[in-house]
């Protein structure tokens, strides 16, 4: 069984995350997903692929701490996350947020709260590459 | 010693991932930062967080230990 949180640099399945989070409890009701993909167009530029660079402890300990703050607040049943690091194309998976909870509602807030937390608080850093160069990107859309 | 690591943009700047600082007793925090800065003064224009042992902190007068880890970062875009 893959950890509930992780950073890799290859691509994972929603099927197979889902499959896990609704192994956790037979009592989850909502289930609500959050998938994050590369874009292959940003201010204006044609982009192919976009590079991650990670301070890698430190992000995945954020990650469990904003998992457990989300399960806490929200009474969670479960939660995953996972975020890619190196070059990941246009079109592909980033990032992954899913969370269960007895009821939708529940489910459908945390999984909001926690990709806007995740954006705030993990060290994580993407550079969009153009065929007019590269760029790193500090916003936060 | 002191592990200082800088990651993503502040890479470009500082054109290593990781230096080593001699450590002295009594080293604060916003020591390594003035240090650092004047060799690297536009790395510091976009440094936006700093994390002592992988914990965020805004306190510059912290006192660091010896083997302590230094990261100063640019403002986070994962997601």
């Amino acid at each position: 069984m893959l950890d509930s949180v992780r950073l890799q640099a290859e691509d994972f399945s929603v099927d197979a995350e889902l499959a896990a989070l609704r192994a956790s409890s037979l009592r989850m009701g909502g289930i609500a997903t959050f998938v994050g993909c590369a874009r292959d167009f940003s201010e204006g530029r044609e982009v192919s692929e976009i590079s991650f660079d990670a301070y890698d402890s430190m992000a995945v300990t954020e990650m469990n701490r904003l998992r457990d703050e989300a399960v806490s607040k929200f009474k969670l049943l479960d939660a995953r996350i996972v975020h890619r690091t190196g070059i990941v194309s246009a079109g592909e998976q980033i990032v992954l947020i899913a969370t269960g909870a007895e009821h939708r509602a529940p489910a459908l807030q945390a999984c909001s709260w926690l990709i806007d937390e995740f954006k705030q608080r993990v060290p994580i850093w993407k550079k969009e590459v153009s065929a007019q160069g590269e760029s790193w990107i500090t916003s936060h859309p | 010693m002191i592990r200082i690591l800088f990651f993503g943009p502040m890479v470009e700047h500082v054109l290593q991932r990781e230096m080593q600082l001699e450590f002295q007793f009594g080293m604060r925090l916003k020591d390594v930062a003035e240090t650092l800065q004047a060799s690297y003064p536009e790395a510091f224009k976009i440094v936006c967080a700093t994390a002592v042992n992988q914990v965020q902190t805004r306190d510059m007068e912290l006192a660091l230990a010896d083997n302590d880890e230094v990261a100063f970062m640019a403002k986070f875009s994962g997601g």
